[in-house]
């Protein structure tokens, strides 16, 4: 059984490892998601003025702002995962090659970083462009990587249904939004608190819940999804 | 239609009708609430519920068709299902803003419960968009049913628990800062009635969409 | 238009119900033709 394991977990770092191998070789996403930040940020940032914003405008407006960052461009970057293996046909090879939840679970972990890089990224930017002043930064970390998590596995579960028709684009974007939407709202609110100065609550927890349900209905799935 | 459908058919009038007469004539009226317009509640609650009975019914009806042998009547129950869901979902939301808007002088003020059915509804949208971007049978079933089950996963957390939670962080809210309603035992009764006929009603409803879209597959080939 | 009063609650009652009875009948309608049919 630890033979079996140990082998599910070799495929799906191998998963994991060509992800960025292939990443790599072009930087397509890092590109693009970078780009669509930092042009995200700047306008922000022009926008609310040189003199920046009040910090009660700022607590309301700014955590906003962060997350819709995050949203499109994980919107624009994640749904590759599973796109561009249709497109370059490299799909049936997998099919042939891997676990269905090892698979899942590479994409997924890849996801994760590629969410957590662009947080890590973006945030501390964003931050001091705004000149915002967050009073616990220990609970904006946390509800980053509680957020973010949700987003990539909502995110990769739905690329892999999307990838499979027609008019990807849209449709990536029509099917994820219901989900990551209560996500979202609730990252929002905690990060407004984080800025704040309030204790985190029970929904830090129930943030995790509804990660930890969307990532085992991704699992749970994903087999359906992927094999005919 | 045979003897014993027809007379479950007619009780079901008969009992919504008593819903109707009920919420205008034998439930009193909320406290704190304008006028008559607490009355619609026992109209958008039931809706609103029905709603919820639709998700939960399309993921079971597609957990059955993935793991149930792929039939062709589970695929078809669900995406029936989502479309009354839809449906029962517009009402509500409907009813709803037309309450909000005597109430709080809003039609819309994205309150936790408005937040949450709007978001169901883009679910149930988002389903019905897929399914017509996918031509092969199969594939549309299959792809769809793992949606709905998703959906089944986000449908408790959408209705339940992201309203309390919303509340909770946003105790400033002025727009009915608690969300509650008092209810005297009248309205209580009047409000499970409606509910427990409505759901029949969406049954009902249900079935003969199932039954319907049976048919129009079967005649329009034949040869299968 | 809407106020305190019964007018519209009874207006979006009649909307509902009146679209809904027809809507059955036609529904059973047709699936008793289709039936029929085959």
């Amino acid at each position: 059984m630890w033979r079996d394991a140990s082998t599910w977990a070799a495929e799906a770092l191998a998963v994991f490892a060509k992800e960025w191998r292939c990443e790599f070789r072009t930087r397509y996403a890092l590109n693009t998601l970078g780009l669509f930040a930092f042009t995200t940020l700047v306008v922000v940032s022009v926008s609310l003025g040189p003199v920046g914003v009040s910090t009660s405008r700022g607590t309301a407006v700014l955590p906003v702002l962060l997350w819709v960052i995050l949203l499109f461009s994980a919107a624009a970057g994640l749904p590759r995962a599973f796109v561009q293996e249709e497109e370059t046909q490299t799909a049936t090879a997998l099919r042939l090659a891997a676990t269905p939840s090892a698979l899942f679970c590479g994409k997924l972990l890849y996801g994760l970083t590629l969410t957590f890089a662009l947080e890590i990224l973006v945030t501390p930017v964003f931050v001091a462009m705004t000149s915002l002043d967050v009073k616990s930064p220990g609970l904006l970390a946390a509800v980053l990587a509680a957020g973010g998590f949700g987003l990539a596995a909502g995110s990769t579960l739905v690329a892999a249904i999307i990838a499979q028709a027609r008019s990807k684009g849209t449709l990536f974007s029509v099917m994820a939004f219901p989900v990551l939407l209560p996500l979202l709202l609730i990252a929002v609110e905690l990060s407004r608190g984080a800025v704040a100065g309030d204790p985190a609550g029970v929904a830090l927890l129930q943030l995790l819940l509804y990660d930890a349900s969307v990532t085992v209905a991704g699992f749970m799935l994903f087999p359906v999804v992927w094999n005919p | 239609m045979e003897p014993l459908k027809k007379l479950l058919a007619g009780l079901l009038w008969l009992w919504m009708s008593a819903v109707i007469a009920g919420a205008f004539l034998y439930a009193p009226l909320a406290r704190g609430f304008i006028g008559q317009s607490s009355r619609i509640l026992f109209f958008h609650v039931p809706m609103a519920w029905v709603s919820f009975v639709a998700f939960i019914a399309a993921g079971i009806w597609s957990l059955r068709f993935l793991y149930g042998g792929r039939q062709p009547r589970h695929d078809r129950a669900a995406a029936a299902a989502v479309e009354l869901g839809l449906t029962f979902g517009v009402l509500a939301t409907v009813t709803g803003a037309l309450w909000a808007r005597v109430m709080w002088g809003a039609y819309w003020n994205w309150d936790p419960r408005q937040t949450s059915i709007v978001v169901a509804l883009l679910f149930y949208g988002a389903y019905l968009a897929l399914r017509s971007s996918l031509e092969d049978r199969d594939q549309r079933a299959r792809l769809s049913a793992a949606y709905a089950v998703l959906g089944l996963v986000v449908a408790p957390f959408l209705f339940f628990i992201m309203p309390r939670i919303m509340f909770s962080l946003h105790p400033q809210s002025v727009i009915n800062a608690q969300g509650k309603v008092e209810m005297e035992p009248r309205m209580v009764q009047v409000l499970l009635a409606g509910s427990a006929g409505a759901t029949a009603l969406f049954f009902w409803i249900h079935n003969l969409q199932c039954r319907l879209a049976a048919l129009l597959e079967r005649n329009s080939a034949p040869l299968e | 238009m809407v106020t305190g009063g019964i007018g519209w609650v009874v207006a979006v009652n009649l909307i509902i119900w009146t679209g809904l009875f027809l809507y059955l009948l036609r529904l059973g309608t047709r699936v008793r033709d289709l039936e029929k049919k085959s």
